[in-house]
C-alpha cells in the first residue's frame, strides 16, 4: 500500500514518540542509565516547583499578547487590500518577516532592544530618557520577547486575511450596499462573517504557535533573567538537556500535551464536522 | 414624472467603452426588461442605477432626485443578484430586515415589514431558517423578500432566474409578473434569455455592444424590429437572413437577387434603396412554407434534419446556393417552423416557399427597410 | 472588494494612499533594514556606535567575505542545504502517496489515521523531543545529518499529507472513474493522472516545506552538536556568542540565514501564499 512509509514513518517518530513521552514521565532517568519508575512523583515535584509556574504564566502572557495578531494581521489587510500601483511589491515586503527563521527575528530584535545601542534606546533618548534594559528586566523580558514573536506571527495573519478578502463575494458586498451598510458595520455585518473559516485559521495557528513557543526565548532570553522568561517548552528542554533530568523534562511535556490536546481537540472538531455534515 | 431617467450615461473601463451614450427613461409602475448577448453592458447599467457601479459621465435620476453620486443604499433602489447573495450566517427573517436595520428604523417597524413581504412570498414558515437550509426557488424567493422589505421606489433584478432549473424558472416567472401586478412598482430586469423579456417585459430594452438598439414593447419588437440585429436577437428558431444585391429600384420599390438567382420584389421601403446596394432579406421560420405551391417566392432544397415538438415540426433545409447567415444550426440551411407534425425524410428534396409580404428587409448598414405587413396588434 | 477601491479618477488620493502604506511598510521593516545596512558597515563604525545612521563606508565583500573564510558559516550553509533539500523531496514523495490514499480511498480507520496526521502535525515539536533524541542515538544518527533529515520528513508529513489530501480530493471525480475505465491500475492513475495535476500543489509545498526545515532551530541544537553538521540556525546563535562585538559581522550572517527562503518566498511567492492558505479559504 502506498499509505505505508508515510504513515509508518510518521506514526513511529511523531505519534509513538508524544506518547512515548508520557511514559517517560513516570521515571527518573539521566538520559543514559538506567530508568528508575517514580510513579507521579515527578508530577509532585512539578506542582510544586515555582519555576512550573512562572513557565506556565509567560505560556498565558504569550497566548494573550498573540491575541493581538489576528486584529492587527487583518487591520494591515484592510490596509493593504487597495488596487494601486505598487501595493503588490508592497504586500510582498510586508510578508518578509513571515518566512525568516525565528532565530533572525530574535537576533534582529535582540539588537532593536540592545540598551546601549538599540533602536529602542534611540528612541528614548531622542526624548531624552533612557530606555530601559527590556531583556534583562524580568518584568519586561516575557513582553518584549513576545512583541518580537508578534511580528512573523502577525505577517502570517495578513496572509490568511488578504486571501481571504480576495475571496469575499461581490454580489454579497453589493447586497450590503444596497441595504445602507458601509464602513463600520458592513466589516461587522457582512464582511467578517465571510471571513468566518480564515480568522478560524488565524486563530488556531496563533494558539498553537504561542504554545509552541520556544526558539525565540532561547535565542533571545535562554530563559532568562533568573528563569523569567522561561515558557513550558524552554524548561523542558533545559531540564532535560541541561540538568540531565529527562523524567521530570518529560513530566512537563506531558502538561504541554494534554493543554495542546485540549485545543487540538476542539480544533479536529471544528474541522471536521462540516465534512461529516455534507457527506 | 420618470422614475428612473438616464440621461447620457456612459461608462469606461480604459479604452473599453462598457454603456455608449445611453438614454433611457423608464415609467413609474413599468416593467422594464434589458435583454442582449453577453457582454452587451445590460448588467453593468444596472448596476450603474443601483450605484454599484460609478458612471464616467451622465446624470442618473430616480424620481426626479438626482442620485448619480448616491450611494447605493441612498438611491431608495433594492436589487435581486443572480446569485441571490442572501447573507448565509443570517436566517431569513434577519437578511429582509438588514436594510431597515442598517436604516435604524424600530424593531417592531422591521418585524412589520419583514412579515408582511413573507406574506406575500409564503414565506412565514422559513423565518427562521438560514439560507444554507432552502432550496434555490425558496432562496430566490428571500431575495426578492429582501428587496420587497425596502419598499423601494425601483426594484432591481439582475438575471435572477438564471440559477433555477427550466420548472422552476417558468414558476417564478409567473410569481414575478403576478408580484409586479399587486405592488405595482417600478421594475427593471436584466436577463439574457428572451423568453423572459417577451412574457414580463411591459416594455424591452434590447442592448448591444454598450448601446441601445431598440427600446420597445414586446410585440412592437418582435414584429417592428429597428434593425437586423435586434430582429436576429429576438424569436426562436431565429430568423432566417439571405444577403441579396438590388437589381431595380424605382421609388419604394425594389427587386433583389439573391445566391442561386432567387428574386424578391418588394414595395413600400421606409427609403429607397440604390441599385447594387448589399441587403438583407429576412423571414421568420414559421413564414416559410413547405411543399406548399402557388406561393410567389419558391425554391428547391434538402431536409438536413427533422426535430418533432409536439405540437410542432422545426425543418433545417439546406438550398445549395442559397444559404442562410447567422442561423440557428450553425450551417447555411433554412429553418422552417411548421404548426403540426409532418413527417420529412432526411434528405427528401422539398420546395421551400414565402410571401414577399411576410419578409423583412435590412440595408447595408442594418437598419430595417421593410417590415411585413400588416403589422400585428393588441 | 472591501475596502471600496479609491476611485482611479482621484489620482492624489491614490498617491498618498500609497505614499502612506510605503511608510508603514518602512516602520514595518526598519529592524531588517538596520541589519541588512550594518552587514554592510566597517569594524570601526560599529566600535564607534554607528548602528542606525547611513553606513559611512561599504564593506559589502570585506564582511562576507570575512563571514565565510573567519567562520564556520560556510560549512553551515552547506549543512542545511544538506539535511533541507532530501527532506524536501522525501516529504513530498511521501505526503503525495498518503494524501492520494487518504483522499480516494474509504477504508476502515482512515478518519483516524487523517485526524493522526492533522493533529499530530499541530503537537508542539517539543513533546516528542525526548524519545526522539533518545531513538537517534540509539540507533547512531545522531549528530549525523540523517537525524534531522528523517525527523523533519517524519514531522513535516503530517502537514503535507492534509495538504495534498485537501488539494486531490478537490480534484474531480469522474476524471478518476475514467482512468478506472479505461483500466489503469491504482499506481498508474498516480502517476499519468494525479501527478500531472497537482504539480502546482508540489510546488507549494516544496516552498513551504523549504522554508518550514530551512528555519528550525529547535531540532538543529537537539539533534545535532557538532559544527560539521549543524545547520545555519543553531551556527548563527553559536556565531553569536563567539563574535559578540562584530555586529557587523554578526548581521551579514544574519542575511545569509535569511537570503535563502526570502529568495525562494519572491520567486514562489504565488505558490507560497496558494499552500499556506490553502484550506483557510477554500475550506
Amino acid at each position: 500500500m502506498f499509505i505505508l512509509p508515510g504513515a509508518l514513518l510518521f506514526g513511529i517518530v511523531i505519534i509513538l514518540a508524544s506518547l512515548q513521552t508520557v511514559w517517560v514521565s513516570f521515571f527518573d532517568w539521566d538520559g543514559v542509565g538506567e530508568m528508575q519508575w517514580v510513579g507521579l512523583s515527578n508530577y509532585v515535584q512539578l506542582f510544586d516547583d515555582a519555576q512550573f509556574y512562572v513557565s506556565l504564566k509567560n505560556n498565558l502572557i504569550w497566548l494573550g499578547m498573540f491575541m493581538l495578531a489576528p486584529p492587527l494581521g487583518l487591520a494591515l489587510a484592510l490596509l493593504l487590500n487597495q488596487p494601486i500601483g505598487g501595493m503588490r511589491i508592497m504586500k510582498s515586503l510586508f510578508f518578509v518577516p513571515l518566512v525568516l527563521a525565528s532565530v533572525t527575528v530574535g537576533v534582529v530584535f535582540t539588537w532593536v532592544y540592545d540598551p546601549s545601542f538599540g533602536l529602542l534606546s534611540l528612541i528614548f533618548g531622542y526624548f531624552g530618557a533612557t530606555a530601559p534594559a527590556l531583556l534583562s528586566d524580568e518584568h519586561f523580558v516575557t513582553f518584549a520577547v513576545v512583541a518580537a514573536a508578534l511580528w512573523p506571527q502577525i505577517a502570517f495573519c495578513l496572509v490568511l486575511f488578504l486571501a481571504g478578502l480576495n475571496n469575499l463575494s461581490e454580489d454579497l458586498i453589493g447586497a450590503g450596499r444596497v441595504d445602507g451598510a458601509r464602513g463600520w458595520p458592513m466589516l461587522w455585518h457582512v464582511v467578517l462573517p465571510q471571513l468566518r473559516e480564515v480568522s478560524f485559521i488565524a486563530l488556531a495557528v496563533t494558539v498553537i504557535g504561542a504554545l509552541r513557543s520556544f526558539d525565540m526565548v532561547a535565542v533571545m532570553t535562554s530563559g532568562g533573567p533568573f528563569g523569567s522568561s522561561t515558557v513550558l517548552a524552554y524548561q523542558m528542554y533545559e531540564q532535560s538537556i541541561f540538568s540531565y533530568r529527562f523524567g521530570y523534562g518529560a513530566a512537563i511535556a506531558t502538561v504541554l500535551f494534554v493543554i495542546m490536546a485540549v485545543f487540538i481537540a476542539w480544533y479536529l472538531r471544528t474541522l471536521l464536522k462540516p465534512e461529516q455534515e455534507n457527506a | 414624472m420618470a422614475s428612473v431617467e438616464i440621461q447620457n450615461v456612459q461608462k469606461h473601463y480604459g479604452s473599453f467603452h462598457a454603456l455608449n451614450d445611453i438614454n433611457l427613461s423608464v415609467e413609474e409602475g413599468e416593467f422594464v426588461v434589458m435583454v442582449g448577448p453577453s457582454g452587451c453592458g445590460k448588467s453593468t447599467l444596472l448596476k450603474t442605477i443601483a450605484g454599484l457601479e460609478t458612471v464616467t459621465s451622465g446624470q442618473l435620476l430616480i424620481k426626479g432626485r438626482d442620485v448619480t453620486r448616491l450611494e447605493p443604499g441612498d438611491r431608495g433602489i433594492a436589487m435581486v443578484f443572480q446569485s441571490y447573495a442572501l447573507y448565509p450566517h443570517m436566517t431569513v427573517a434577519e437578511n429582509m430586515g438588514f436594510g431597515l436595520r442598517m436604516a435604524g428604523r424600530p424593531k417592531t417597524q422591521i418585524d412589520a415589514a419583514v412579515a408582511r413581504a413573507a406574506k406575500i412570498l409564503r414565506l412565514e414558515e422559513q423565518l427562521d431558517k438560514k439560507p444554507k437550509q432552502m432550496s434555490g426557488g425558496q432562496r430566490q424567493r428571500v431575495a426578492i423578500g429582501r428587496a420587497i422589505t425596502r419598499s423601494p421606489d425601483v426594484f432591481l433584478f439582475d438575471e435572477p432566474l438564471s440559477n433555477l432549473d427550466a420548472a422552476l424558472r417558468t414558476q417564478m416567472r409567473v410569481e414575478l409578473s403576478t408580484l409586479h401586478a399587486e405592488l405595482g412598482s417600478t421594475m427593471i430586469y436584466v436577463t439574457h434569455d428572451q423568453v423572459e423579456a417577451m412574457t414580463m417585459a411591459s416594455r424591452i430594452v434590447v442592448l448591444n455592444r454598450g448601446r441601445i438598439e431598440q427600446v420597445g414593447t414586446p410585440l412592437d419588437l418582435y414584429s417592428n424590429p429597428a434593425n437586423l440585429f435586434v430582429a436576429g436577437f429576438l424569436g426562436a428558431p431565429r430568423m432566417n437572413f439571405v444577403t441579396g444585391k438590388v437589381v431595380e429600384a424605382q421609388g419604394r420599390s425594389a427587386r433583389i437577387v439573391c445566391a442561386g438567382g432567387l428574386g424578391v420584389a418588394l414595395d413600400d421601403l421606409v427609403q429607397p434603396a440604390a441599385i447594387g446596394e448589399a441587403v438583407t432579406i429576412g423571414i421568420r421560420p414559421e413564414k416559410l412554407r413547405i411543399n406548399d405551391a402557388g406561393s410567389a417566392i419558391a425554391f428547391g432544397g434538402q431536409v438536413r434534419l427533422t426535430e418533432y415538438l409536439g405540437r410542432e415540426t422545426i425543418l433545417y433545409v439546406d438550398a445549395g446556393d442559397l444559404v442562410t447567415t447567422g442561423s440557428d444550426s450553425g450551417t447555411g440551411a433554412f429553418t422552417a417552423q411548421i404548426g403540426e407534425i409532418r413527417p420529412f425524410q432526411t434528405a427528401a428534396p422539398v420546395s421551400i416557399a414565402f410571401d414577399a409580404r411576410d419578409a423583412y428587409l435590412f440595408a447595408a448598414d442594418g437598419r430595417t427597410i421593410s417590415s411585413p405587413k400588416p403589422v400585428a396588434r393588441l | 472588494m472591501y475596502p471600496r477601491p479609491i476611485p482611479e479618477d482621484s489620482p492624489w488620493r491614490r498617491t498618498a494612499y500609497a505614499a502612506m502604506v510605503a511608510l508603514v511598510l518602512i516602520l514595518w521593516l526598519v529592524p531588517l533594514m538596520a541589519v541588512m545596512v550594518t552587514s554592510l558597515r566597517s569594524f570601526e563604525e560599529v566600535m564607534a556606535g554607528n548602528y542606525w545612521g547611513w553606513p559611512k563606508s561599504f564593506n559589502f565583500v570585506e564582511n562576507y567575505t570575512a563571514v565565510f573564510t573567519q567562520t564556520a558559516m560556510a560549512r553551515y550553509f552547506l549543512n542545511s542545504l544538506i539535511i533541507t533539500l532530501p527532506s524536501v523531496i522525501g516529504v513530498l514523495i511521501l505526503s503525495t502517496l498518503t494524501g492520494y490514499v487518504l483522499s480516494r480511498y474509504r477504508f476502515r480507520g482512515a478518519n483516524l489515521m487523517f485526524a493522526l496526521f492533522v493533529g499530530g502535525n499541530f503537537l508542539p515539536a517539543q513533546i516528542m523531543m525526548i524519545p526522539v533524541r533518545d531513538l537517534m542515538v540509539s540507533i547512531g544518527l545522531y549528530d549525523t545529518y540523517y537525524a534531522l533529515i528523517v525527523f523533519h520528513i517524519a514531522f513535516q508529513t503530517g502537514f503535507a499529507t492534509l495538504f495534498m489530501r485537501n488539494f486531490i480530493a478537490a480534484l474531480p471525480d469522474e476524471l478518476f472513474q475514467a482512468a478506472r475505465a479505461e483500466g489503469a491500475s491504482p499506481g498508474q492513475t498516480l502517476v499519468h493522472v494525479v501527478l500531472p495535476l497537482i504539480r502546482p500543489a508540489l510546488a507549494a509545498l516544496a516552498i513551504l516545506t523549504f522554508t518550514f526545515v530551512w528555519n528550525d532551530y529547535f531540532w538543529a541544537i537537539v539533534l545535532t552538536q557538532s559544527d560539521a553538521v549543524k545547520p545555519v540556525t543553531a551556527g548563527l546563535s553559536n556565531l553569536r556568542g563567539e563574535w559578540v562585538s562584530a555586529w557587523n559581522l554578526v548581521a551579514a550572517a544574519t542575511i545569509m540565514v535569511a537570503i535563502p527562503p526570502v529568495v525562494m518566498f519572491f520567486l514562489m511567492q504565488r505558490h507560497f501564499i496558494a499552500g499556506l492558505t490553502v484550506g483557510a479559504v477554500k475550506g
